[in-house]
C-alpha cells in the first residue's frame, strides 16, 4: 500500500540565465501535496497475497487457520515442524485481503524468530515462510518496515538471494523490494550491503519472467527517491541491466524499468546526463508509444525530465522524434497524460530558437492551442507555461507564428481562472508577445487586438486581484501598452528665478 | 505597567477622551496611549476593558484600539525590536478566542479581525493549538458561538484563494485540513440536519444559514490551491448536499428587502461559486456531479424574481452556465432543441430586461449609466451575464440560438408595434438581444469587428432603428433612442456608407434631446463615425459630404454643451474636436465665434478641473482652431493671442497646474507661427519660464523645452541681445536635464537649440562648461539614449563651428581628449544613431572631421582616420544597432525620446521635424566622396594610400560607389 505520495518528482525548467525574464527559472512543485496519490504511478511497497511464486508453493487455502496464540506457540517452539506449520499460518494470517495484522505480530515478538528462520539454509520451507511473512510486514508503513529492519533482516535477506531455491530467492527479492521502497536511508543501507551486485548476479537468459518482475520491481525502488539520490557508482552498476531489461517486451518489466529510469532521471543535469549517455532515450521515445498505459506512462515521465535538462539533452530527444509522439499524448484520453505531455513540451520551449523551431515544424501549436482551449486545467496549466517560455526564448517570427495559431485568444480567456499563478505566468506571456510587437512596431495593433479578444477587460479587472503580483503586473501592462507610464527627477542647484549653470572643480581626468 | 485597577481606571479615561470631538482633548489622549502603548501588560489591559467595562462605549473603543493595536505592533520585523512582549503574546493567544467567542457582536468582529492578523504571523508553528480550540467549539452546539469561530478560521483561510502556491502555504493547508476538514464537514451534515428539525423557527434558520453560508466560504477557500484528498473522498457528502441546498426554499427566508441580498441568495451564489471551482478545475473528478448542478442552476434562474437582491446569484448562475456550456464534453447537456430553447427564453430574455432599476439610472444617474452601457463598467450585471452565455452558446449552438432568438425578437417587436407607449421596453430588450447575438469582438476604437454572420444587421437597421432616429421628437422614447444611436456607433463598421451618411444629420439633431444619455450618446456615435477610415487612408466621410450639414453640427455640439448636466460632457468636447479636425477649411467662417466659445469654457473649468478628459478635448479644440485657421492666414495668430493670452496668463498666475503643460504646447503653436521675430508679449514671459519650480514637475518638462526651443528659433539673436543675463539661467535648465537619465534628451534638445539659433559670440564664454558637464555625465553614466544625443550634439557642432574647433575644444580640456572621444565613443557606438535627420547630422559632422581638420592628417590621430571613416561607411550602409546593453534594459523603454510619458500631449500642437542642415546637404554619400576629394587634391596621394593599407574590402567597394555617384576621383 502507497503510504506517503510518490509524486515527487521535481518539475523543473531549464534556467539559462541568459533570459531576463525569471519565469524561466527552475519551476520546482512543492512536494507537499494535497491531492490523493496519483494512482498512475507504480506501488513502493508491495504484500504478496497469493502469487504463484514455485511449484513448491502451498496456497492460503491449504494452510491451516491459526489464532496467534497457536501461532506464537508453535513459531516459538523448538520443533521444525511447529515452526513450519506457525510460519506459515503467520503468512496466511499477513496476507489476508482486509486488515492483516502486522502490529500483532510484531508486538508478540515474533521478528527475531523470522530473521533467524531466514538463515537456515537446510530448511528451505521455513526460509521460505519466513521470509514471505518478513516481506508482507516490510509492506506496511515505515514503521513495520522499520521493525523488520532492526531485526537484522537486511543481511539475511541479501544472503538469500543467492539461495539456489528460486522461489526463496525471489522472496527475498520481493523483501528487499519492500525495504528500499521505504525511503532513501533504507535504500542506501541496502546498498551499502551490496545488494545490487548480489542482485545482477540473477540476471540471466534463462530467469524466467516472473522472477524478472519482481526483480526489475526491486532495482526500480533502488533507484527510487531523492534527498539523497541513490548513489552514483550503484546507478552505474544497475544501468546496464535496466537497458537490458528495457529491451524485453514483457510489459510489467518494461514498466518498473521505465520507472526506474524516471527516478534516475528526476534530478539535476548531471544525473539525466548519466541516463542520457546510455544511449537509451531512442527506446524511452518508442516505448511512449506502448499501448499499455502502464508502460506509456512511465517513459513519458523519463522523457519529461530529460527534456527538462539542458539543450543538448533535450536534442537528443528531439533527435529520436520525441515531437511526433507528443502530440498523440496530448490529445490521449487521460488528461493526467495530456498534463505530463503539455509539461514535456513547455520544457521544450523553454530551449533555444531552433528547438522553437522544431516545435513549430512538427505541428505542436495546434495541439497546444487545443489543450489550451478545452483541456483539463491541469494540462492548461502546463500549456499556459509552454506559451510563456516560448515567447520568452523565441525569435519575433516565432512568437507571430504562435499568435498566429491563436494562442493568444486562447491565454486571454484563460485569464479568469482561479489561480493567481496561472494568471502571473499569462501576463508574463502577454508582455512578451508586447515585446515582441515593440519590435516590429506594432504594439498599438497588438493592443487593439488584445482589446478585441476582451483581454483589456480582463487584465483592467485583474488590477483588483488580491495578490499583489498579479496586481502589479496588470498595471504594469496597462500602463506600458494601455496608457500612460512615469519619468523621474534628478537634483540640481537652483535659486528662485533659475538653476544654477556651473561646473564642479574636474579633479578626475576622463576616461570613458 | 501593573494589571491593576488604578490603571484601568487612568486607561479607561484616556480612552474616553479619544472619542472627544474637540481636538485638544483628543489629540493629548491618543499620543499618551501611542507613548504607553510599548509597555508590557498594554494588551492585557485593553482585553480587560474589553470584556469588563461596565461602559458598553469603553468596550467597543478598547476592542478597536486593540486591534489597532495588534495590527500595528503584532509583527516581528526583523532587525528591529520586539514590540510586544513575550508573556503578552502568550496571553493574549490564550484568552483570545474564548474571549472573541463569549463578546457581543460587535467587539467580536474586531476581535475575530485581531485573530486573523496575529495568525497571519504565528499560525501555524507559533499558535499550535488554535485549530483544536476553534473546532472543539464546534461541539458546543451554540451557533452564535460556532459562526464566531466560522467567521474567524475564513478570515484566516481566505487567503488561500490568491496566494502561490508553494511547500510553507500547502503545508499549513495541509495542516488545517487534517484538523478541520472532517469537523467542519460534520458540522454541515448537523447544521443541514437542524435546519430540517427547525424549518418553522425563523430565528433558527437565520442564524443556521449563516453557518451554512460560512461553511461554505471554507470550503471554497480549502479547495482553491488543489482538490485536496479529504475532500475528494467526500465529494458524495458535499455535493449531495450542496446540490440539495441550491434547489431548497423556504417561504421563512424570503426577505422583503428588494435591494439588499437574503441569507438565501448569499448561500446559493456561494454555493455557484463552490459549483464553478469544481468544474474549472477538477472537472475530472467533478464530471458526474456537473449535469445535476447544471440542471439545478438552471431551474434557479428560471425560478428567481427579477429584483435587485437577486443580481449577485443570478449572474454567477448565469456565469457558471456560460463556463460549462462551452466546454466540448458538456456540448451534449446544452444541445437538445428545448433545453436550449428553454435557456433562451427562460434565463436569458429575462435578464435582458430593461428594469425599473436600469431606468432609475437612465434618467437620474447618467454618468453612471453611460460607464456601464458604453464602457463596460457592467461586469456583474444580469445584462452581461446573459451576454456571456448568448456567446458561449454561440460556439457550439449558433445556428440554433439565433433562430429561437429570432423568433423572441420578432414578437417582442410585435408587442412594441401594438402599444409602443406601454410596450416600448420590449423593444430596448429585442435591440439588446440582437446586438449581444450579432456582436462577437469589439474595440473602442472600432466598434463591433466581428459579427455573426446570421443576422442582418442592415435590415433591422432599416426596418427597426431608421425608424427611431428619424422620430421627429427627440424627446420621445429616450431609451430607444439612446439604443438606435448606439446600435450606429457599435455596428458602424458593419452597416454600409450610404446608411451613416443617412444617419449623420439624425444623429446631429439629436444632440438637442434633453436626456443626457441621448445626446451623449449621439456626440460618441459621431466622434466614431468622423474617425472611421475610408479609402486611401483617407475619412470614411468626407468634408464635401459635411458640408449640408456643417453648421448646424457645430451649433447643436456647442449648443448641447449648455444643457443641463454636460457643461463639462467630454464625448460631446471630443465630438467638437474631432468634427473640427475632420473639417478643416471648413470651420474657418465660424471660428471667430467658436473661439470666443471655447475660450469662455477654459475660463470656467480652469477656476477647477475636475474633468480631465475634457479638459483635454478642449485644448485639443483650440490647438486645431488655431493651426486651422492660421495656415490659411498666419497673420491670424495675433487675434488668437488677444483671445487667449489673456485666460493663460489667469492661468500662469494662479498656477493651474493640470493645465501649465497644455498651454506651453498652445504657446509653442502660436509662436512658431511667427515668421521671423518675437513679439515683447513672449519676452515679458521669458524669464518666469526658467523658474526651477516649472521644471520640477515632470509633466511640464516636455512642453517648456519646446516653448524654450520655439523662444530660440524665432528670438535667439534677441535673446542674446536683451536678456543676455538669463543665458546662465537657461544653460541652468540644461545642466538639469541632463542630470536626469530620463529627461537628459530633452536637455540635448535644448542645447542643440542653443547652438543653432543663438549668436555664436553669445555663448563663447560657455562652452567650454558644456562640455565638461557633458563629459561628466558621459564618465559617471553613460546610457545608449544619453550616447546617442551626445554624438548628435557634438556632431551638430562640429557642423556648425567646425571640425578644428570641435577638436581644439576637446583638446583644451584634456589633452588628446579628441582622440579618446573618437576611438571610444563615435567609432564604435555611431551605428546606434536612429532618425533621419539625427543619421544626417552625424554623416556631416564625421565627414569634416575626416576632411577638414589637419590634426587627423599628420598627428597621432591619423590612426584613427581609417577606423572613422570605416565607421561612417558602415554607418551608411549597415542596418542599424539597436542592440542595448542588459542592465539599461528598463530605462530605455520608458524614457527614449518620443515616448512620452505623463505629459498630456496635445496631439493637434505637433511640432514639425526640424533639420538644421536641410537642403545644404542633398546627399551626405555624395558629400563625403565630394570631401574626400577636395582633401586628396589638398595632399595628393595622401588619401589612397590610407585607403588601400587598412580600409576593409567592403567598405572599399561602397566608397568606391560614392565616388563614381560624385563623378569625382581621389588623387
Amino acid at each position: 500500500m502507497p503510504t506517503k505520495n510518490v509524486d515527487e518528482r521535481i518539475s523543473k525548467f531549464k534556467n539559462k540565465g541568459k533570459d531576463p525574464a525569471k519565469l524561466r527559472d527552475k519551476r520546482i512543485s512543492a512536494c507537499v501535496e494535497l491531492r490523493k496519490a496519483n494512482k498512475d504511478e507504480n506501488f513502493m511497497k508491495r504484500r504478496n497475497i497469493s502469487v504463484d511464486l514455485s511449484s513448491d508453493y502451498i496456497s492460503n487455502e491449504m494452510v491451516a487457520s491459526l489464532d496467534i496464540e497457536d501461532i506464537i506457540k508453535d513459531v516459538n517452539s523448538n520443533c521444525r515442524e511447529s515452526q513450519t506449520r506457525g510460519c506459515q499460518a503467520a503468512r496466511k494470517l499477513l496476507s489476508q485481503e482486509r486488515n492483516p495484522p502486522l502490529k500483532e505480530i510484531i508486538d508478540s515478538g515474533l521478528l527475531a524468530r523470522f530473521v533467524s528462520f531466514l538463515s537456515m539454509d537446510d530448511e528451505p520451507n521455513l526460509q521460505f515462510e519466513a521470509a514471505w511473512a518478513l516481506t508482507n510486514i516490510a509492506s506496511g508503513t515505515s514503521w513495520h518496515t522499520q521493525q523488520v529492519v532492526e531485526h537484522g533482516a537486511v543481511p539475511s535477506f541479501i544472503a538469500l538471494l543467492a539461495s539456489p531455491m528460486l522461489h526463496i530467492s525471489e522472496q527475498a527479492v520481493w523483501a528487499l523490494g519492500n525495504i528500499a521502497g521505504d525511503g532513501a536511508a533504507y535504500r542506501d543501507i541496502l546498498i551499502e550491503c551490496n545488494v545490487v551486485p548480489a542482485l545482477l548476479a540473477r540476471i540471466s537468459p534463462d530467469t524466467p519472467v516472473g522472477y524478472l518482475r519482481n526483480l526489475t520491481w526491486t532495482l526500480s525502488n533502488l533507484c527510487r527517491n531523492k534527498n539523497p539520490f541513490p548513489p552514483l557508482s550503484a546507478v552505474q552498476q544497475m544501468l546496464p541491466s535496466l537497458i537490458q531489461l528495457l529491451h524485453l517486451s514483457d510489459k510489467d518489466i518494461l514498466s518498473d524499468a521505465c520507472w526506474a529510469i524516471s527516478y534516475l532521471s528526476d534530478g539535476d543535469n548531471d544525473r539525466i546526463d548519466v541516463v542520457v549517455r546510455t544511449g537509451i532515450v531512442p527506446r524511452l521515445v518508442e516505448l511512449m508509444s506502448h499501448e499499455e498505459i502502464s508502460v506509456m506512462t512511465p517513459a513519458l515521465r523519463s522523457i519529461g525530465n530529460i527534456v527538462s535538462g539542458s539543450d543538448l539533452q533535450t536534442q537528443v530527444a528531439v533527435d529520436a522524434e520525441v515531437l511526433k509522439v507528443i502530440p498523440v499524448l496530448m490529445r490521449h484520453q487521460k488528461p493526467s497524460v495530456q498534463k505530463e505531455a503539455a509539461w514535456a513540451l513547455s520544457n521544450i520551449a523553454a530551449g533555444p530558437c531552433r528547438q522553437i523551431q522544431q516545435l513549430i515544424t512538427c505541428g505542436l501549436l495546434v495541439p497546444l492551442v487545443e489543450q489550451l482551449r478545452n483541456g483539463d486545467f491541469k494540462t492548461q496549466r502546463e500549456a499556459v507555461w509552454a506559451v510563456t517560455n516560448f515567447t520568452s526564448g523565441g525569435t519575433v517570427e516565432q512568437v507571430v507564428h504562435l499568435v498566429h495559431s491563436g494562442a493568444l485568444e486562447a491565454i486571454i480567456n484563460l485569464l479568469q481562472v482561479k489561480d493567481a499563478k496561472v494568471i502571473l505566468v499569462i501576463l508574463e506571456a502577454i508582455n512578451n508577445i508586447f515585446m515582441a510587437a515593440e519590435k516590429l512596431g506594432e504594439t498599438e495593433k497588438l493592443s487593439l487586438l488584445v482589446e478585441e479578444l476582451g483581454g483589456l477587460d480582463r487584465i483592467e479587472m485583474l488590477q483588483n486581484h488580491d495578490n499583489e503580483l498579479v496586481y502589479q503586473a496588470a498595471h504594469t501592462l496597462i500602463e506600458k501598452y494601455f496608457g500612460d507610464g512615469d519619468v523621474v527627477g534628478v537634483k540640481v542647484e537652483s535659486t528662485e528665478e533659475a538653476f544654477v549653470f556651473k561646473t564642479s572643480d574636474v579633479k578626475k581626468t576622463f576616461e570613458f | 505597567m501593573e494589571l491593576n485597577d488604578a490603571n484601568l481606571q487612568s486607561l479607561t479615561e484616556f480612552l474616553r477622551k479619544t472619542l472627544d470631538p474637540d481636538p485638544a482633548v483628543r489629540r493629548p489622549a491618543e499620543k499618551f496611549l501611542e507613548s504607553v502603548e510599548g509597555n508590557q501588560n498594554y494588551p492585557l489591559l485593553l482585553l480587560t476593558m474589553l470584556e469588563k467595562s461596565q461602559d458598553q462605549v469603553i468596550r467597543v473603543c478598547a476592542a478597536v484600539t486593540f486591534k489597532n493595536y495588534i495590527k500595528r505592533n503584532w509583527r516581528i520585523v526583523e532587525d528591529e525590536p520586539n514590540k510586544v512582549s513575550d508573556a503578552d503574546r502568550t496571553a493574549i493567544k490564550a484568552n483570545i478566542v474564548n474571549l472573541m467567542l463569549s463578546s457581543p457582536e460587535q467587539i467580536q468582529k474586531q476581535l475575530s479581525d485581531a485573530i486573523s492578523i496575529i495568525g497571519r504571523e504565528d499560525f501555524p508553528q507559533k499558535w499550535p493549538d488554535l485549530l483544536t480550540e476553534m473546532v472543539n467549539h464546534f461541539r458546543s452546539g451554540d451557533f452564535h458561538i460556532i459562526n464566531g469561530v466560522l467567521r474567524t478560521a475564513h478570515s484566516l483561510f481566505k487567503r488561500y484563494r490568491h496566494e502561490f502556491k508553494s511547500n510553507e502555504l500547502w503545508t499549513e493547508i495541509k495542516l488545517v485540513l487534517d484538523t478541520f476538514a472532517l469537523p467542519l464537514t460534520e458540522l454541515f451534515k448537523a447544521t443541514i440536519e437542524l435546519c430540517q428539525t427547525h424549518a418553522t423557527d425563523v430565528n433558527a434558520l437565520k442564524v443556521l444559514f449563516s453557518s451554512l453560508t460560512l461553511i461554505s466560504k471554507l470550503f471554497y477557500s480549502l479547495n482553491f490551491q488543489d482538490l485536496p484528498e479529504f475532500f475528494e473522498d467526500n465529494m458524495e457528502t458535499w455535493m449531495t448536499n450542496f446540490h440539495g441546498l441550491l434547489t431548497l426554499d423556504n417561504k421563512l427566508l424570503q426577505t422583503n428587502d428588494e435591494e439588499e441580498a437574503g441569507l438565501l441568495e448569499l448561500l446559493k451564489s456561494q454555493i455557484c461559486d463552490n459549483a464553478a471551482l469544481y468544474a474549472q478545475k477538477y472537472d475530472e473528478e467533478f464530471q458526474p456531479y456537473l449535469p445535476r448542478f447544471v440542471t439545478a442552476i438552471w431551474n434557479l434562474l428560471v425560478s428567481t424574481g427579477q429584483e435587485v437582491k437577486y443580481d449577485l446569484l443570478v449572474s454567477n448562475a448565469i456565469q457558471f452556465l456560460a463556463s460549462v456550456c462551452e466546454r466540448p464534453h458538456y456540448k451534449h447537456l446544452f444541445e437538445d432543441q428545448n433545453t436550449l430553447t428553454s435557456i433562451c427564453e427562460k434565463v436569458i430574455v429575462p435578464n435582458m430586461e430593461f428594469r425599473s432599476a436600469d431606468e432609475e439610472a437612465f434618467e437620474d444617474n447618467s454618468e453612471e449609466y453611460i460607464r456601464r452601457d458604453l464602457e463596460g463598467s457592467d461586469i456583474d450585471t444580469r445584462r452581461r451575464a446573459a451576454c456571456d452565455l448568448v456567446r458561449g452558446l454561440c460556439k457550439f449552438f449558433e445556428g440554433p440560438v439565433t433562430a429561437i432568438f429570432s423568433g423572441y425578437v420578432n414578437s417582442m417587436l410585435g408587442e412594441y408595434a401594438k402599444s409602443p407607449g406601454q410596450n416600448w421596453k420590449h423593444k430596448d430588450a429585442a435591440i439588446y438581444l440582437v446586438t449581444s447575438l450579432a456582436s462577437k469582438a469589439q474595440t473602442q476604437k472600432h466598434g463591433i469587428t466581428q459579427a455573426n454572420e446570421l443576422v442582418d444587421l442592415n435590415e433591422f437597421f432599416v426596418n427597426h432603428i431608421l425608424s427611431d432616429l428619424k422620430s421627429p421628437n427627440v424627446n420621445e422614447f429616450p431609451v430607444l433612442k439612446a439604443d438606435a444611436i448606439k446600435y450606429v456607433m457599435i455596428f458602424r463598421s458593419q452597416l454600409p456608407k450610404e446608411q451613416l451618411l443617412q444617419a449623420v444629420p439624425l444623429l446631429i439633431s439629436h444632440l438637442q434631446a434633453e436626456s443626457t444619455v441621448e445626446h451623449t450618446y449621439a456626440a460618441h456615435a459621431l466622434e466614431r463615425l468622423f474617425t472611421m477610415r475610408g479609402p486611401n487612408n483617407s475619412t470614411l466621410i468626407t468634408p464635401a459630404e459635411m458640408a449640408p450639414f456643417t453648421e448646424q453640427l457645430l451649433n447643436n455640439l456647442f449648443k448641447a454643451l449648455a444643457l443641463p448636466g454636460s457643461e463639462e460632457n467630454e464625448y460631446i468636447m471630443k465630438a467638437i474636436m474631432r468634427s473640427f479636425s475632420l473639417l478643416q477649411n471648413a470651420i474657418v467662417p465660424y471660428i471667430p465665434t467658436l473661439i470666443g466659445q471655447l475660450t469662455h469654457k477654459l475660463l470656467l473649468v480652469s477656476k477647477n478641473p475636475s474633468k480631465p478628459h475634457f479638459n483635454h478635448y478642449l485644448f485639443e479644440s483650440l490647438c486645431l482652431s488655431v493651426r486651422i485657421t492660421c495656415k490659411a492666414n498666419s497673420t491670424t495668430v495675433s487675434s488668437f493671442e488677444e483671445a487667449l493670452f489673456p485666460v493663460f496668463t489667469e492661468i500662469l498666475q494662479n498656477d493651474v497646474q493640470e493645465f501649465l503643460p497644455y498651454v506651453f504646447q498652445v504657446m509653442s503653436l502660436l509662436l512658431e507661427i511667427h515668421s521671423n521675430s518675437i513679439p515683447s508679449s513672449y519676452m515679458a514671459l521669458f524669464p518666469h519660464l526658467l523658474q526651477p519650480v516649472l521644471w520640477e514637475r515632470t509633466g511640464n518638462i516636455p512642453p517648456l523645452v519646446r516653448l524654450l526651443q520655439a523662444y530660440l528659433e524665432k528670438g535667439g539673436a534677441s535673446i542674446a541681445s536683451s536678456a543676455a543675463d538669463k543665458i546662465p539661467g537657461l544653460l541652468g535648465v540644461f545642466q538639469k536635464l541632463i542630470a536626469s537619465k530620463a529627461n537628459d534628451h530633452q536637455g540635448f534638445y535644448l542645447i542643440n537649440s542653443i547652438i543653432e539659433h543663438m549668436p555664436a559670440e553669445s555663448i563663447t564664454q560657455y562652452r567650454k562648461q558644456i562640455y565638461i558637464l557633458l563629459f561628466q555625465r558621459l564618465q559617471g553614466s553613460k546610457t545608449t539614449k544619453f550616447i546617442k544625443s551626445f554624438l548628435v550634439f557634438i556632431n551638430l557642432y562640429c557642423v556648425k563651428y567646425g571640425a578644428i574647433a570641435l577638436q581644439e575644444m576637446f583638446d583644451s580640456i584634456q589633452p588628446k581628449m579628441f582622440g579618446m572621444v573618437l576611438e571610444k565613443i563615435i567609432i564604435p557606438e555611431v551605428q546606434k544613431v536612429s532618425g533621419p535627420v539625427e543619421k544626417k547630422i552625424c554623416a556631416v559632422g564625421i565627414t569634416k572631421i575626416l576632411t577638414e581638420c589637419p590634426s587627423m592628417m599628420d598627428t597621432e590621430y591619423t590612426k584613427l582616420w581609417t577606423p572613422l571613416l570605416q565607421a561612417l561607411i558602415g554607418f551608411f550602409e549597415l542596418p542599424e544597432d539597436d542592440s542595448i546593453p542588459d542592465d539599461e534594459h528598463f530605462i530605455d523603454i520608458e524614457d527614449t525620446p518620443g515616448y512620452q510619458t505623463a505629459f498630456s500631449q496635445l496631439a493637434f500642437a505637433g511640432k514639425k521635424e526640424h533639420d538644421p542642415i536641410g537642403d545644404a546637404v542633398g546627399n551626405p554619400k555624395i558629400l563625403l566622396a565630394q570631401s574626400l576629394h577636395k582633401l586628396s587634391t589638398a595632399c595628393p596621394g595622401r588619401v589612397p594610400s590610407m585607403l588601400s593599407t587598412s580600409l576593409n574590402a567592403d567598405a572599399l567597394q561602397f566608397l568606391q560607389g560614392y565616388l563614381q555617384a560624385a563623378t569625382v576621383q581621389l588623387v
